[in-house]
């Protein structure tokens, strides 16, 4: 699918020859703040979490949510455009979403940390885009860092809003991480009901109108009460679901193997199928509930470390899903995504181990939809063959 | 630890280490700790055709030239070693750690070798800027090999000490270059009829385990050196100056070793005409460092190249060439005046 073997021969080599000197460094910017203008402030698109995200700027920096409207070619192409070749393909779509939020008047920017190349995401894209003559702040977590908590609370003041309320607002991060779990936990069951739904859409009506819902929370208590009304009418939707139907589990990196414009509406695609979708990688398993040790125990035979930001989950996951006797198992990545290229030598001993098979999926800016069906559509139909064979 | 650690590992008498990735960093520490706890130690042959030929076969298609090649080292190991030595380099400090591949590599070993019973010996590094915790770690191993602590000792202060006096002597030898270079300019500036040409010097950036492997960088050395330039290599300045040097240019730059070499880019950039920046194809710390590179060091003509498994010697020496020639160029004044 991406061809990244192929090395574009414009690539290989590139000089330059500038005789005047810059400031070798990102400076910060000083920007002067007008203590009564509101700042609007807009996160990456990211998977089905915007209402968390809104809830975060809104609740705990007291500051406006800038929402984006739905990705379109256009992001992606300016994300590609102005981004190197080879680096990893969300950081291309996220450097899109920055360009449309700013210009859709954004004056903040968040930007996350992590051990892989997304901790030094935050910081080339702000260089790009100052390049490209855009004046913004970023909140950059990569930041403030070595002091943790702490830290992160000082980029918040400094960048964003220095008049927030502390004490109000650590119920508040704690009411975000509560609608980051309401919002996993209904993900949960919509992926493992929804192909099986006897009416087409019924689910994604509740789904749609349980996050519209959570966009309009203000307190702990909203959160609760439309996660229970939601899953309350995700139950009560009527189902054709076999006894034994086909199960896949989805694993992967952090990004592509949620993000649903990242991986061209892999979740749609199998529920549209008949499938029983499972998906242990999400924020609530990665951050708040994370234990890496304890989690890596359970595939002791095939882990010895921790192998990269999010390796354990994906071996982790794709091993239980084998012991609990899944029908098959995708691994979806985004082209060059160095720690889960290191997973795959683990995961082809799991599926070997298990006569599970797996599908991998490397996605690029440029992946084809039709290109992804049919190779679905071949791993589903190898997949019910297998199961026919064993009854 | 609680419990005694049990010297499951004492009947590893002779231990491989692949001549790839971190060997190129650590190599005189590793080599000189495992002699000194009383083994015999294997160091892999020089990179070759058919150490990448066979990592290439071995790997999973996507990933970077070094790591094929460090494949290709392990598999030339097997059968002739007890273990193969791949320790684990984790990231705990967020300015100063590695390509996720080093902390990987111990179980993508061990994983794809599995069939050929290869045994992997490893310890785990946490967090390399803490010295403590590395010597915690390599003690925790030699434990497990059986040594005794007062063995342990000697083996740990003989292999820092080897691996202080290689560096030592590198940044030494690469200051006498700059010194004496110094003195050559101002010869040639001095000569009245300006037939004394003037040197050009070349700052190579990559990583040590590019830059130093004879097949991978080889013929890029070669050509820069045949050009009459001479070459300087940014791992080898200072380690403890460019680290802190690099936070001159970023704040948030996560990989030890791309900051090491920003910080000798910044050091040395005055004292040298060029710069070539060799990545291997498709190294995940470079795809974004080289990006800001360009982008905030200006001054001194760049030159970016990127190596593969296919490209081979092929256009390297063409366009080594004509980046000479630009230098040349620009030394005679052309792109300021011309």
């Amino acid at each position: 699918m991406a061809d990244i073997l192929h090395l574009p021969e414009e690539a290989r080599s590139r000089v330059a020859v500038e005789e005047r000197r810059r400031e070798p460094k990102l400076g910060h910017r000083k920007f002067k703040r007008d203590r009564h203008k509101r700042i609007k402030v807009a996160f990456f698109r990211y998977c089905y979490y915007d209402p968390a995200f809104k809830f975060f700027v809104e609740q705990v920096l007291d500051a406006d949510f800038l929402t984006l409207p739905e990705a379109t070619k256009r992001t992606t192409e300016i994300g590609e455009q102005n981004s190197t070749d080879y680096v990893c393909t969300p950081f291309k779509h996220i450097l899109g979403d920055y360009v449309e939020a700013l210009e859709a008047g954004a004056d903040v920017l968040v930007q996350f940390g992590g051990p892989c190349r997304l901790g030094y995401y935050g910081e080339l894209q702000e260089a790009i885009l100052r390049d490209m003559g855009y004046e913004f702040q970023m909140l950059n977590f990569s930041r403030g860092i070595e002091q943790g908590a702490l830290g992160w609370a000082k980029q918040c003041l400094k960048t964003v809003n220095p008049d927030i309320n502390i004490p109000a607002a650590l119920p508040k991060l704690a009411a975000t991480a509560n609608m980051a779990v309401k919002l996993d936990e209904a993900r949960d069951f919509y992926l493992a009901n929804a192909g099986f739904e006897r009416e087409r859409g019924a689910f994604r009506r509740v789904w749609a109108s349980y996050r519209d819902a959570l966009r309009a929370a203000t307190a702990d208590r909203d959160i609760n009460e439309a996660f229970r009304e939601a899953m309350d009418a995700m139950r009560a939707i009527p189902l054709d679901k076999p006894a034994d139907p086909i199960r896949i589990g989805v694993v992967g990196e952090m990004f592509t193997a949620i993000d649903e414009r990242s991986n061209l509406e892999l979740d749609e695609k199998l529920m549209a199928m008949g499938v029983e979708v499972h998906r242990m990688m999400n924020l609530t398993n990665r951050f708040i509930r994370y234990n890496e040790p304890n989690l890596r125990r359970s595939a002791a035979d095939y882990l010895t470390y921790d192998m990269g930001p999010t390796s354990t989950l994906t071996v982790v996951a794709a091993h239980r899903y084998a012991q609990e006797g899944f029908d098959g198992v995708i691994h979806a990545k985004s082209a060059g995504c160095t720690p889960e290229i290191d997973c795959m030598p683990v995961l082809q001993r799991i599926s070997a181990d298990a006569a599970m098979p797996i599908l991998y999926l490397t996605y690029d800016s440029q992946t084809s939809d039709t290109g992804l069906d049919t190779r679905l559509e071949a791993f589903y139909d190898m997949l019910s063959m297998k199961k026919e064979k064993t009854k | 630890m609680a419990l005694k650690t049990q010297p499951d590992l004492a009947d590893i008498h002779v231990v491989g280490i692949p001549r790839g990735l971190l060997y190129h960093r650590y190599g005189p520490l590793w080599e000189t700790f495992f002699r000194e706890l009383g083994r015999e130690v294997i160091v892999s042959a020089e990179t070759d055709r058919a150490v990448v030929e066979e990592g290439t076969a071995r790997s999973v298609d996507e990933c970077c030239l070094a790591s094929k090649a460090y494949l290709g080292h392990v598999a030339s190991l097997v059968g002739r070693c007890d273990a193969v030595f791949v320790p684990c380099y984790a990231s705990c400090d967020p300015r100063a750690g590695f390509c996720t591949k080093f902390q990987a590599a111990p179980d993508l070993v061990a994983n794809t070798f599995r069939d050929q019973g290869v045994r992997v010996l490893s310890c785990l590094v946490e967090n390399v800027s803490k010295p403590k915790e590395v010597r915690r770690a390599f003690a925790e191993m030699a434990a497990r090999l059986g040594a005794s602590q007062v063995l342990f000792k000697r083996a740990w202060k003989a292999g820092v000490r080897a691996l202080e006096d290689a560096r030592r002597a590198k940044a030494a030898a690469q200051e006498e270059t700059l010194r004496l270079l110094a003195e050559y300019r101002a010869v040639a500036e001095g000569d009245p009829t300006g037939a004394t040409e003037r040197p050009l010097a070349i700052l190579l950036v990559a990583h040590p385990y590019i830059a130093h492997d004879e097949y991978l960088c080889g013929t890029i050395v070669e050509a820069l050196e045949s050009m009459g330039t001479t070459v300087l290599f940014a791992d080898e300045t200072n380690r403890a100056r460019t680290y802190k040097a690099s936070f001159g240019f970023t704040e948030t730059l996560p990989w030890v070793i791309n900051r090491e070499l920003i910080g000798s880019i910044l050091t040395l950039q005055d004292q040298v005409d060029g710069i070539v920046l060799v990545s291997a194809f498709p190294c995940g710390p470079d795809s974004m460092t080289d990006d800001t590179i360009m982008r905030y060091i200006q001054g001194t003509p760049i030159l970016n190249l990127m190596i593969d498994a296919q490209s081979g010697t092929a256009g390297v020496e063409t366009r080594i060439e004509s980046f000479v020639d630009i230098l040349r160029y620009h030394q005679r004044g052309g792109y300021v005046h011309g």
